[in-house]
C-alpha cells in the first residue's frame, strides 16, 4: 500500500503540491499526465530521492517521509534503465541482493528465478553495453525485483522500446504483477497504457493531480477539459451555460452556447463551462431527424479514416468536429469527403465540466 | 627521411574517419609512399606541421636515450648518491600523490557533484597553481612554512621542519601536482551519471555504498590516471623544490648538480634514468585511459 498525503515537492523552479494518493495493496496505479507535469518528480519523491517541503509517504501503513530511499523496500526502474555499466548483466541483477553476508546460494538462485521468468538466462554472463532497449529493460525490471520490494515504481518502463516488444512487456508485466502481488506505481504519457493495465489512474497536470480514479471512469467522465483532452474522451468545446426556465432544480434543461452553436444540455451549474461530446455518440444520417429531444443540425464531411471496423469522421459544423460511426454503415450511407450529412446528439450525452 | 614519412602517416592517421583509417593503417603496413595516398594539399600542410612539432618532441628524447649505449647506465646506478636522489625523488612523489588523493578526491567528488555558493571560485583556486612559475610557487611556499612564519613556527614545534627538510619536498611536490590530481578526478566523477547512485540507493545501498560499489569504480581508472600524472608532475619538479630544499636532492636538482659542478657528460645517466622513469609513467597512463578517451 502506498499512501500520499498532501505532497509539497520543489525541484528547482518546478513545483509539485497537495499531491493525495492512494494505492491499495497489491494495486497497480498509473500516474499520467503531458511531459513536465511532475511525473518522474513525484515517483522520486515516493522513493524518497527528492525532499519533501510538506506532506507524508506511507507504506503498508508505516510512516517512511523520514527515511532516506536504502530502507523505504522498493523497486524503481528508470525510463533510461541506468544499468550499472561496470557490471555485467548477472552482477546488476544481483545488486540488490549480494551485500555483507547473505549467502551465496540464495543470491545464484535468486538471480536465475528472475532471469528465467523474464526470458534473459542467455545474457546473464554478458556486459550490459550492447544489449537492446528490450533486453535492458528485462534486466532493469529483474534487478529492481531481486530483493523481493514489496513495492514497485515505474518511470515510463515502456518508453524506449519498440512497439511489438512494448506489448509483450506490458503483458508480461501484468502478469508479474497479479503473481508477485506487489503494489505497482507506473509513470506515463500514454492513456492507453492506463487503459490497458491500471486499477487507478491519476492525471498530472502542472504538479497538481487534476482527476484520479478508475480508468474507466476517468475517460467517462473526465472533471475537466484538460483530462478530457488528455485522456481522448472526445470533441471539448469551450463556451457558457444558460437556465432554460427560471427555477431552483438541479440538474436543470439548460442551452449551452459558444459563438453561434447552440445545444440543448442537461446541466449542474450555469456559467461559463466545457461540453464533452464523445464521438459515439454522435449520430450520422443523410436524411434529417423528426426527434426534437435532440441536438441537430448539418455538418460536411472533412476526413475519413478508417480504424478497422470503426471509422472516425472528421466534421465541420462552423468548428471541428470528430464523430465516430461502424465502418459498416459508412459504407452504408456511402460517406465521403465534401459530402453534407445530418448528426443529432441527444442533451445527455453531452458532458458539462 | 622514410622515418619521417612514416611520422606524417600516422599524424594522418589520427586526424582522418574510421573507414579511411583503416585504408591508411594498410598503407603504413605496405610502407607505401606518401603520394600514393590521395589527400587534399591542406591535409598534407596540417600533416606537415604536425609532423614539425611531433619530430621537435621525440628527437632530442631519442637523442638523450642514443647516449645510454656509451656512458654506462648500470655503472651510474652502482652510484649511491644517484640511487638515493632516485629514491627520495620516488618516495617523495608518492607521497605527495597520496596527500593530494586523500585531501583532493573528496573535493573532487564535491565540485563534479554539489552545486554550492563559489563552486567556481574554489574549482579556480585549486586550479591556480598551474598558473604559478614555478620558482614564485617555491618562494610563496618558503614564506608561509619558513620557521618565522606562523604556521612553519607551529609546525616546526610539531617537529615539522619544511625547509631544507624532506617535507618541504613533498609540500613543493603537492602544491604543483594537486591541481592535477582534482581537476582528473573531477572529470572522472562528472563522467559518471549521477542517476547510477540513486538507483544502487533504491537497490538498498547506504549513500557511501552506493559510492564506494558505483562511482567510484566506474571514476576509478581516471582517477588512477590523474594520480599517475601528479606523481609524475612531483617526480619532474624542480623550479619549487629547489628553492625550499636543495638537500638531501630529489632526481632532478640531482642532475642539475651533476651538470653545474661536472658538466654534460655527468648529467647524462642520470637524466636518462628519469627518463624511463617517466617513460614507463606514460605508459601507464595511457592503458589506463579510459578507451573512450584515448
Amino acid at each position: 500500500m502506498i499512501r500520499l498525503e498532501d505532497l509539497h515537492v520543489r525541484v528547482g523552479a518546478f513545483d509539485l503540491s497537495g499531491i493525495s494518493l492512494e494505492v491499495p495493496q497489491g494495486g497497480y496505479a498509473l500516474i499520467i499526465g503531458p511531459t513536465g507535469s511532475g511525473k518522474t518528480t513525484l515517483l522520486e519523491a515516493i522513493a524518497g530521492h527528492a525532499r519533501l517541503e510538506k506532506g507524508r509517504v506511507f507504506m503498508h501503513g508505516d510512516d517512511v517521509t523520514a527515511l532516506p530511499p536504502e530502507r523505504r523496500g522498493l523497486g524503481f526502474v528508470y525510463q533510461q534503465y541506468h544499468l550499472f555499466p561496470h557490471l555485467s548483466v548477472r552482477d546488476n541483477i544481483g545488486y540488490g541482493i549480494a551485500r555483507g553476508r547473505s549467502s551465496n546460494g540464495q543470491v545464484r538462485d535468486r538471480i536465475h528465478e528472475l532471469a528465467d521468468l523474464l526470458a534473459i538466462t542467455p545474457l546473464l554472463d554478458r556486459s550490459v553495453r550492447g544489449l537492446s532497449g528490450g533486453e535492458q529493460q528485462r534486466v532493469a525490471l529483474a534487478r529492481a525485483l531481486a530483493p523481493k520490494p514489496s513495492i514497485l515504481l515505474l518511470d515510463e518502463p515502456f518508453a524506449a522500446v519498440d512497439p511489438s516488444t512494448r506489448q509483450i512487456l506490458r503483458r508480461e508485466l501484468r502478469d508479474l504483477h497479479q503473481r508477485e502481488g506487489i503494489t505497482t506505481l507506473q509513470v506515463t504519457h500514454d492513456f492507453d497504457e492506463a487503459l490497458r493495465l491500471g486499477d487507478l489512474v491519476a492525471v498530472l497536470s502542472e504538479g497538481r493531480i487534476a482527476q484520479s480514479g478508475t480508468p474507466e471512469q476517468v475517460f467517462r467522465y473526465p472533471n475537466s477539459a484538460f483530462v478530457a483532452r488528455f485522456v481522448g474522451s472526445g470533441n471539448v468545446i469551450a463556451g457558457t451555460v444558460e437556465r432554460s426556465s427560471p427555477g431552483e432544480a438541479r440538474p436543470f434543461p439548460a442551452k449551452f452556447r459558444s459563438e453561434s452553436l447552440l445545444l440543448d444540455v442537461v446541466a449542474e451549474r450555469e456559467g461559463p463551462s466545457h461540453a464533452i461530446i464523445r464521438p459515439e455518440d454522435i449520430v450520422l444520417s443523410l436524411t434529417p431527424h423528426s426527434d426534437s429531444a435532440r441536438n441537430h443540425m448539418e455538418a460536411r464531411v472533412v476526413r475519413l479514416e478508417r480504424a478497422g471496423p470503426v471509422t472516425l469522421v472528421q466534421l465541420d459544423i462552423g468548428r471541428p468536429l470528430m464523430a465516430s460511426v461502424t465502418t459498416a454503415s459508412a459504407e452504408e450511407m456511402q460517406l465521403r469527403i465534401g459530402a453534407v450529412v445530418m448528426i443529432a446528439f441527444k442533451a445527455t450525452a453531452i458532458l458539462l465540466v | 627521411m622514410y622515418a619521417s614519412s612514416l611520422v606524417m602517416v600516422k599524424v594522418l592517421r589520427y586526424s582522418v574517419s574510421p573507414s579511411r583509417k583503416v585504408a591508411l593503417d594498410k598503407r603504413i603496413r605496405e610502407h607505401d609512399d606518401m603520394d600514393m595516398i590521395p589527400s587534399s594539399s591542406r591535409r598534407l600542410l596540417v600533416s606537415g606541421l604536425g609532423a614539425v612539432l611531433v619530430l621537435f618532441i621525440v628527437g632530442p628524447l631519442l637523442r638523450l636515450l642514443a647516449e645510454s649505449s656509451s656512458t654506462g647506465l648500470i655503472e651510474s646506478l652502482h652510484d649511491r648518491e644517484l640511487r638515493e636522489s632516485i629514491t627520495l625523488t620516488v618516495v617523495t612523489a608518492g607521497i605527495a600523490t597520496l596527500l593530494a588523493a586523500v585531501l583532493g578526491i573528496p573535493l573532487a567528488y564535491l565540485l563534479a557533484r554539489v552545486s554550492f555558493p563559489g563552486r567556481r571560485v574554489v574549482q579556480g583556486l585549486v586550479d591556480l597553481p598551474v598558473v604559478v612559475p614555478h620558482p614564485v610557487a617555491g618562494i610563496a611556499l618558503l614564506l608561509f612554512l619558513g620557521r618565522r612564519s606562523a604556521v612553519g613556527s607551529v609546525l616546526g614545534r610539531l617537529g615539522l621542519e619544511f625547509v631544507s627538510h624532506v617535507p618541504g619536498i613533498v609540500a613543493a611536490m603537492l602544491f604543483v601536482s594537486a591541481p592535477i590530481l582534482v581537476s582528473a578526478a573531477r572529470e572522472a566523477f562528472r563522467g559518471v551519471d549521477p542517476q547510477l547512485e540513486r538507483v544502487a540507493r533504491t537497490l538498498g545501498d547506504s549513500g557511501w555504498s552506493a559510492f564506494r560499489r558505483v562511482t567510484l569504480p566506474l571514476a576509478g581508472r581516471g582517477i588512477l590516471a590523474g594520480s599517475i600524472l601528479a606523481w609524475a608532475r612531483s617526480v619532474s619538479e624542480f623550479g619549487s623544490v629547489v628553492i625550499l630544499t636543495y638537500n638531501p636532492k630529489v632526481a632532478s636538482i640531482y642532475i642539475f648538480d651533476r651538470f653545474t659542478a661536472f658538466g654534460l657528460s655527468a648529467a647524462i645517466p642520470p637524466a636518462i634514468i628519469l627518463l624511463l622513469v617517466a617513460l614507463t609513467v606514460f605508459i601507464l597512463v595511457q592503458v589506463l585511459q579510459p578507451k573512450d578517451r584515448r
